[in-house]
């Protein structure tokens, strides 16, 4: 009792001196990350190794002029320092997620926030993430003792933060302090903050980098490049990208790289996608029948395995776990899959630029800000608070290091070590220009599992302009019900 | 040549079993790589690296016993329940037990998995949510349509002289029903309970709505969080299945000799 | 008044109806007719449904190609499944009506299958049937039949057949039980009787066995009628429906359509329709039966 008012005295005061240093250095809030990283100057040898990602921390990155240098990590935050976590109240609330992979780190972690709040406990309840995606919402509105809760970013983040289901955060010293500012961006809705994104991922190709040192490939920069690799791999036996066509949900991660570079800008690519979302354009459009060519050429390449749109997330796992091939094309989130099925792959992947044009690509790879943490705004105070209090524990560095290492995920949290040596490895693309996921935009689950469905079609050997004239007229009709 | 038939038939559905089974139980010894590369060859070396990785996860025993206890709550329940309809349904001659019937009937084809969200806004308003009893509950409501469907099918068989005789020695619906029409039932019984027992046991949907605490989830419920947990790995997955059908294949084995029986049993007075 | 004076009994019946009546009507009747309700409105599960008369039927029927195809695809999918698990359930049967060691054996053997959890026998097939290292292409290619090695759950020509043989594999065990005990109960002299006659297998099969049986079947096609359009877990476990919907069944179509698109109104009316098309069904399978076989 006594410590906890201690503790909020100490949180009062410190919270009207941050405010007032907020004030000041508000400026170089929100900075991106690339353009404004400042050398160390010292030249280093493997691309992609850092010390972390503390302001301290440093990370080998091409410079300019393409040489290897170490250079300070910036994560476009303020230059505060971080807050410790709020303390909770007593009582029992239940967070709510999807992470069935995450249940035993995150218990550890829970185990360590009860034993520094005692009386106050934390259940995890766990759903796989379809039946989450589909019954999630109906039964946290109607349970309050769903404190916290985790979000997909999208077409779920959407639907409950148009629910009034989440309080804003937004004045949470921990919001402006602890966690990436460009990663806020997924959690915000209506001006305001409604979940913290906890993970920080990539939904880009992962690939086996033995495998390219040993067959002396370069990777393929560029559409023509790529073709051809994909080629040459199947030539030599291996299966380019272990693409899993029979598994929607990671089938259209691909779909993420395709965008890419599809429209001039981002703002274009968004307005493009909503006109398919909402039905004022269609999958015939040249634009998206342009990149329905590039998943045929693709496939005529031979880029896709046998039987592609028979092959489970598990087989496609499996070739690539185990050597027969070169890409996953997933995300970052896979590669602890990976290493579960062969331990020998830990410290062989990285990820792949998967470009899909011959012009000068704007973007060479995919985050992602997801997995977002919600105060439920119908929980009474008291677990709101101890919810809040768990949530500020979560991000802050060391517990944030302990989740991101052991589940091989980069976190949207400052100060983090990492030293799983697979983030490590991946570390450097926080610093690369990569475009958040737009596959997200889509925020009509329907019509978004159509415009995957017709591309599945297409790699599966179905004629591009009839199937797309077909899914068209499928949306279509899904959209005017 | 009808001796020829039936080998090949029966052994042809032996080996489409067998094989499916011996997949499974062999790969749960196996690692992910040995799975995919020999499916059907015997463990490099046996491992129960798998095993122990699922049990240390702790939780499966208690989602068997809660199968148990829904499966067989359930199971009685209903059974009880809908022989005393089922032959009240069928003893009736006016057109209320054929409304009745009728009544029943639809429920046979009203899907379930529609129902889900009114479901579940009615059980989270009784406080039936992560409850056993709320699952033995909506395990009999919905299982009482097929078990009456089936039962006053094989009552309107029996002859009715037999009732009317007892009636004429004075005893009342109730004891001919206790007395006379379960004894008679058996095989029906019998039947019918392997159906509940089935739906029962298999039943996904409703726990899936209703149940979120671990200790209350059922083995399929289990399973489907093992299949989110390791998706990625069949070996996992297969030790699973393993894990959740060991000890129901030990009960049917024990249970199939009175199982039996009691199909014979019927046979042989009918 | 009537009934009092002629059917004292039926009081007590109504008695022992009413425990079934009263949890019937209440967890499954009322719900059931929530849904009617909200079939006339447009609702998302969030805000309050609106109203819209009889909109989500005609939409269904005038601009849903996806609700025929689906529907195509569960009416192919429960034909298919209530023939042929019939069939070897009944062949089955008889081959195994008399208790040996053997007959036992398989018996217990066969019913195995119906003690997996869907979830289960799930993902059995899903590795069985992988296209690339799944034991049924790896099987056949070892044979040389190349050709035969299908994408089974891949394309949009197998998948619905493939999940189809796995529900048969799943269930006629199940349905073999029902017809031993039907069979059991068809006295011994009849048989007898046909073979003093000097009836042949087939003969015994179509004088004896086929028309005493006929109250089973009844049972087992009603039982496995209902049993195909509930098929949720294993399309759901195994394709979710696809691809491109071509494994859809009306059941999973629901089911997406409420819970991944949230259009609880439009599958509400879905569903008012697979209850007319499974009510329809088995009027006619009842007609049928009645009419061909006089039962």
């Amino acid at each position: 009792m006594k410590t906890k008012r201690i503790a909020s005295f100490g949180a009062l005061r410190l919270g009207v001196i941050s405010t007032l240093a907020l004030a000041l250095v508000i400026t170089p809030l929100g900075v991106g990350m690339a353009a404004s990283t400042p050398s160390f100057g010292k030249s280093c040898p493997t691309e992609g190794t850092s010390t972390g990602t503390s302001s301290k921390s440093l990370q080998c990155t091409k410079n300019s002029s393409g040489k290897l240098t170490w250079v300070y990590v910036r994560l476009g935050s303020s230059t505060l320092s971080p807050v410790p976590a709020l303390s909770a109240p007593d009582g029992t609330i239940e967070f709510w997620h999807w992470r069935a992979e995450d249940k035993i780190v995150l218990q550890s972690i829970i185990d360590k926030f009860e034993a520094a709040n005692p009386g106050t406990y934390i259940n995890q309840v766990i759903m796989p993430s379809g039946d989450y995606t589909n019954t999630a919402y109906a039964k946290i509105r109607t349970n309050p003792k769903a404190a916290i809760f985790a979000t997909f970013r999208g077409s779920q983040f959407a639907q409950f933060a148009k629910g009034d289901m989440m309080t804003d955060l937004n004045s949470q010293r921990y919001t402006k302090r602890n966690v990436v500012a460009n990663g806020l961006v997924a959690g915000q809705y209506g001006g305001k903050q409604l979940g913290i994104p906890y993970q920080y991922l990539f939904n880009n190709p992962v690939y086996n980098t033995a495998i390219f040192a040993k067959e002396k490939w370069a990777l393929p920069t560029n559409l023509t490049t790529l073709l051809s690799w994909c080629k040459t791999a199947k030539a030599a036996g291996y299966t380019p990208l272990a693409w899993s066509g029979g598994f929607r949900p990671n089938a259209g991660q691909i779909l993420n790289s395709m965008l890419m570079n599809s429209a001039p800008d981002y703002a274009t690519l968004q307005n493009r996608i909503e006109a398919i979302d909402t039905g004022s354009a269609d999958l015939t459009s040249p634009w998206f029948t342009d990149m329905a060519n590039k998943y045929k050429k693709m496939a005529d390449a031979g880029c896709f395995p046998e039987n592609a749109t028979g092959v489970t997330d598990a087989a496609a796992l499996n070739l690539f776990a185990t050597g027969k091939a070169a890409v996953l094309p997933t995300g970052s989130f896979s590669m602890g899959a990976v290493k579960a099925i062969n331990p020998d792959m830990s410290g062989k992947m990285n990820l792949f630029s998967l470009i899909t044009t011959d012009d000068k690509p704007q973007y060479v790879g995919i985050h992602n800000n997801t997995f977002i943490l919600s105060v439920n705004k119908n929980a009474t105070r008291t677990n709101q608070k101890i919810a809040n209090a768990f949530i500020s524990y979560l991000v802050t560095g060391s517990i944030a290091g302990i989740y991101a290492n052991a589940t091989s995920q980069h976190v949207n949290v400052l100060d983090v070590n990492y030293t799983n040596v697979d983030l490590l490895n991946t570390s450097a693309w926080q610093a690369k220009k990569t475009l958040l996921a737009p596959r997200f935009l889509w925020l009509n689950q329907g019509v978004r599992d159509l415009v995957e469905d017709a591309l599945i079609a297409i790699v599966g050997g179905k004629p591009v302009d009839a199937t797309l004239a077909d899914f068209s007229k499928q949306i279509k009709q899904k959209l005017s019900a | 040549m009808y001796k020829v038939l039936r080998t090949l038939a029966l052994t042809t559905f032996a080996i489409a079993i067998v094989i499916p089974t011996a997949i499974v139980a062999l790969g749960s010894f196996k690692s992910d790589v040995e799975v995919y590369s020999k499916p059907l060859a015997l463990p490099t070396n046996w491992s129960f690296r798998n095993y122990n990785r699922l049990i240390s996860d702790g939780g499966i025993f208690t989602n068997f016993k809660n199968s148990v206890i829904v499966t067989s709550f359930s199971v009685v329940l209903t059974l009880i329940l809908a022989s005393m309809a089922a032959f009240a349904i069928s003893r009736m001659t006016n057109v209320t037990g054929r409304v009745l019937f009728g009544l029943f009937a639809l429920g046979l084809a009203i899907p379930g998995q529609v129902n889900i969200i009114p479901i579940y806004l009615l059980f989270q308003r009784l406080h039936l949510t992560n409850s056993l009893l709320g699952l033995v509950l909506i395990n009999i409501a919905t299982t009482l349509p097929i078990s009456i469907f089936i039962l006053t099918s094989f009552f309107r068989e029996l002859p009715k002289e037999m009732f009317e005789v007892s009636a004429i020695d004075g005893a009342g619906p109730f004891q001919i029903y206790r007395s006379i029409a379960l004894p008679l039932s058996r095989p029906a019984m019998g039947a019918t309970s392997i159906f509940l027992f089935v739906i029962s046991w298999n039943d996904l949907l409703y726990p899936l709505l209703l149940v979120t605490q671990s200790d209350k989830k059922t083995l399929p419920l289990a399973l489907l969080d093992y299949r989110g947990e390791y998706a990625t790995s069949f070996s996992m997955i297969f030790t699973a299945v393993m894990v959740a059908s060991i000890p129901m294949v030990v009960m049917y084995l024990f249970m199939q000799r009175s199982f039996i029986a009691g199909l014979t049993a019927g046979a042989v007075k009918g | 008044m009537q009934k009092k004076k002629s059917r004292p009994d039926h009081r007590v019946y109504y008695w022992m109806i009413l425990p079934a009546i009263f949890i019937y009507a209440a967890l499954y009747l009322y719900p059931a007719i929530s849904n009617l309700r909200y079939s006339l409105t447009r609702w998302d599960g969030i805000g309050t449904p609106k109203f819209v008369g009889l909109h989500n039927f005609t939409n269904m029927l005038t601009n849903d190609d996806l609700f025929f195809k689906v529907l195509g695809n569960n009416v192919r999918f429960s034909l298919l499944v209530v023939t042929l698990q019939t069939a070897f359930a009944l062949f089955f049967a008889i081959f195994l009506v008399k208790n040996t060691r053997t007959t036992i054996f398989l018996r217990t053997l066969y019913f195995f299958p119906t003690i997996l959890s869907s979830v289960s026998v799930a993902m059995i097939w899903l590795f069985l049937y992988d296209p690339n290292f799944g034991a049924i292409n790896v099987g056949l290619k070892k044979f040389g039949l190349n050709s035969f090695a299908l994408n089974w759950l891949g394309s949009e020509n197998s998948a619905l057949y493939a999940i189809a043989f796995t529900q048969i594999w799943f269930h006629t065990g199940q349905m073999m039980v029902i017809y031993i005990a039907g069979l059991q109960q068809i006295p011994l002299e009849l048989y007898e009787a046909a073979e003093v006659d000097g009836a042949s297998k087939w003969q015994q099969f179509k004088s004896v066995t086929w028309p005493m049986a006929l109250p089973t079947t009844a049972v087992v096609i009603a039982y496995t009628t209902i049993q195909s359009f509930r098929a949720f877990d294993l399309v759901y476990a195994m394709t979710q429906g696809g691809p491109n919907n071509s494994s859809s069944i009306l059941a999973t179509l629901i089911y997406l359509t409420a819970f991944n698109e949230f259009r609880l109104g439009y599958a509400a009316a879905q569903s008012i329709l697979m209850v007319i098309t499974i009510v329809i069904l088995t009027l006619v399978q009842r007609r049928v039966i009645r009419t061909k076989y006089g039962v």
